[in-house]
């Protein structure tokens, strides 16, 4: 009997120390030895293929520093911005992180990012007139700039050429001839779309809406609309040209029926099974359609089908982390710039780079897509910056969506989203006189 | 004696303490945490201190259209989910608990593995089943001339979410109730059949009031998970279309973390506590009159 108490009682206690050596474990970070090297975190949101590209220059960059140990963490892109929000706060962000441009202001405003002029202008810093100006000045706010834009990613035309073929949409030497304009687009949409296996319903199509929010922001913007009035104190979303240019889309889908009800991100596996001739998608699709060896396809800047030419774009961006100072920032900017000047290999799996010098390269000329699509830099317009960009996404997104079925008219879609935005600036704005005291 | 009773009350409350340390870690403190955060004002985008307003927060959930859309869409989820799993299980648990033992393994097991495939996989697996234009549902139908739009028009969208549950969600409910069956003497079938009764008197005579307490476990367990769903809604449709499945946490996952008003999300956090809570009580309020 007492054997078994003591047994017991070694047996519980075995555990407790298990137990709470476990959870003092959990604090420490494991597997890193430590060394005289300058560790700099760096965070993003890169696990498709691009994923695969920036660990091969993270590598490279590591040996050819020996000096220094760059540790990257990747994680999806919603996990991804609440965490390093969340850490940044905390004071606890990564040495270097990417953000979008569109989603830039939040951590601006929250002082996560340092501004990095001093960096660029420095002795090994980069030329800033080597960026392209709208690009550039995504990443600025008063005055300064909050990070060094790493690439531009912008949608653009990709089009079938067998389907162009078949529907004799060719040049004089008989290639494939993407639209320009919107009478080609139109066009295009009425000697494409058709009924293949005779069950009298379309199943080929000359368009198809893949994201709401990329296509439809590029047309209002073509339409000549604005979302914002320019001190971003009030949401024009219900403007007349945006209502004009949401119902030239319903009347192709609902009424000329030359476009499929839209099924957002589902439509690009129509284009990849080849019976869609046009998507407008962005340049970071091209991998997709690189492994789809059967799909013989063309990529062209985008067609003008309203008044002003426009198409949506982002950029990724590097930023560093509020304190940086000494060996770190020395380490941190050396790892962007090395990032920044060897843009080209990022390019390569689909992205445009940031900088004019290596977009005029002879390498960029040789990346088809790419090169189609940077053509559009001049005019490529980001998502506006608003500190609740979040919000104002979600409300963008459900007007577009709800505008494009076409339940509701596109005024009463597009004034209740504006009515809804502009409840959030004002509840921001107070807020925001609170916290000047 | 005492001194035994009291060490047996140590070794009791020894051995509970690893789950105890983390619940209190990871539940009850974050729900008490977040009933305090719920009385304020707090929008971590604005740099502005968290400001006390009371009952503010409840007060704008239950005067927004939002709030009540997302409790309209997590009401006819449940309302839709609970019965077709129930049943579905329940018919699929007679029909395995009359096969024999061997064949009814395969099929056990088949029914039972969605239940241990991940969410992110299902949803993207259905997304692609359900898509109107080129999905495979479609392209199975398209020989009958049909053309179902599961998730692109709003009176499908849920019903499609919750056919995609049903197939994710049978097989917890199926292997309870199996079990169930499995206690049911069969000296009491017997009987019965040598009285004369048929199949059909037999499982409600027989089978019925004896799975009773296995069915309502079933029953009060799938209620307040389904309250609950998100992930499913999240994959498949987004919450879409035109806001038409956006369920309550949906809402709050959105309102929390995308958003940042952390306040306002633990206010309608609170809510929903409380609507499961009000289903609970009522639903055991049922099976004690019942029993």
């Amino acid at each position: 009997m007492f054997c078994i108490r003591k047994l017991t009682t070694f047996i519980s206690l075995i555990l407790l120390i298990l137990f709470i050596s476990l959870l003092a474990n959990c604090g420490k970070s494991t597997g890193i030895k430590p060394s005289r090297k300058v560790v700099i975190r760096f965070w993003n949101g890169f696990t498709g293929p691009d994923g695969r590209t920036i660990l091969r220059l993270v590598k490279r960059f590591n040996r050819e520093n020996p000096d220094v140990q760059v540790l990257m963490q990747r994680m999806d892109w919603g996990v991804y911005y609440n965490k390093l929000f969340v850490a940044g706060l905390g004071g606890r962000a990564p040495e270097v992180f990417i953000v979008h441009a569109s989603s830039m202001e939040r951590f601006i405003q929250a002082q996560v990012a340092r501004p990095v002029d001093d960096l660029v202008r420095g002795a090994n810093g980069i030329q800033e007139s080597d960026f392209a100006e709208n690009i550039w000045q995504a990443v600025e706010k008063d005055g300064r700039h909050y990070a060094l834009p790493l690439d531009v990613h912008p949608i653009g035309m990709y089009y079938n050429k067998k389907l162009f073929r078949e529907a004799g949409i060719v040049d004089e030497k008989g290639n494939p001839k993407p639209p320009t304009n919107r009478e080609e687009f139109l066009d295009a949409l009425t000697k494409i779309t058709k009924d293949i296996d005779g069950d009298g319903k379309n199943d080929q199509w000359g368009y198809v809406f893949t994201w709401y929010r990329t296509n439809m922001y590029t047309f209002l913007l073509q339409w000549g609309g604005r979302i914002f009035t320019p001190d971003y104190q009030k949401c024009v979303l219900d403007s007349a040209e945006n209502v004009e240019a949401v119902r030239f889309f319903t009347d192709l889908i609902h009424k000329k029926k030359v476009i499929p009800p839209p099924e957002n991100f589902d439509s690009w596996i129509g284009f990849r099974q080849g019976k869609v001739g046009i998507a407008f998608e962005g340049i970071y699709m091209l991998e997709d359609l690189k492994r789809q060896k059967d799909l013989d396809y063309g990529a062209a800047p985008l067609p003008l089908l309203g008044k002003v030419p426009a198409a949506w774009a982002d950029s990724h961006t590097i930023c560093f982390k509020k304190d940086l100072s000494g060996e770190h920032l020395d380490a941190a900017w050396r790892f962007a710039k090395y990032l920044s000047d060897n843009s080209l290999d990022w390019a390569d799996g689909g992205q445009i780079p940031a900088r004019k010098s290596l977009m005029e390269s002879e390498r960029f000329k040789g990346m088809t897509a790419q090169w189609e699509f940077a053509k559009m830099i001049p005019y490529i317009r980001y998502i506006p910056r608003v500190p609740f960009a979040l919000e104002f996404l979600g409300e963008f997104d459900t007007a577009a969506e709800r505008g494009l079925r076409g339940n509701v008219s596109a005024e009463t879609a597009l004034s209740e989203a504006a009515a809804n935005v502009n409840k959030i600036i004002k509840r921001q704005n107070e807020e925001q006189k609170r916290s000047k005291p | 004696m005492t001194r035994a009773r009291y060490s047996n009350i140590f070794y009791g409350y020894l051995f509970l303490l690893p789950y105890l340390v983390l619940f209190c870690a990871f539940i009850l403190l974050p729900l008490i945490y977040g009933l305090g955060l719920s009385l304020f004002q707090w929008e971590v985008l604005s740099n502005a201190p968290p400001r006390f307003i009371g009952l503010g927060n409840y007060r704008e959930a239950l005067g927004e259209t939002y709030f009540w859309m997302a409790l309209g869409a997590t009401l006819r989820f449940v309302a839709m989910i609970v019965p077709s799993v129930v049943c579905g299980a329940l018919l699929i648990a007679l029909a395995l608990n009359a096969l024999p033992e061997k064949s009814g393994g395969f099929f056990k097991a088949a029914i039972f593995a969605p239940t241990i495939i991940s969410i992110s996989v299902a949803g993207i697996l259905w997304r692609w089943f359900f898509s109107a234009e080129f999905g495979l549902f479609n392209a199975w139908l398209a020989p009958l001339g049909v053309k179902v739009p599961w998730i692109t028009e709003n009176r499908w969208a849920m019903k499609s979410v919750v056919l995609m549950t049903v197939w994710w969600t049978l097989g917890g409910p199926m292997v309870v109730l199996l079990a169930g069956l499995k206690q049911i003497p069969e000296q009491y079938y017997e009987a019965a059949s040598i009285d004369g009764a048929g199949a059909i008197r037999r499982f409600f005579h027989i089978t019925l009031p004896l799975l009773k307490p296995v069915l309502l476990f079933v029953i009060v367990m799938n209620i307040i998970g389904s309250f609950q769903v998100f992930g499913q809604t999240f994959m498949i449709t987004r919450g879409g279309p035109e806001l038409s499945t956006r369920v309550l946490v949906q809402y709050i996952y959105e309102t929390a973390f995308a958003s940042y008003r952390l306040g306002y999300g633990s206010a309608m956090s609170w809510l929903l506590f409380i609507v499961i809570a009000v289903f609970s009580i009522l639903q055991f309020r049922l099976v004690r009159e019942r029993e």
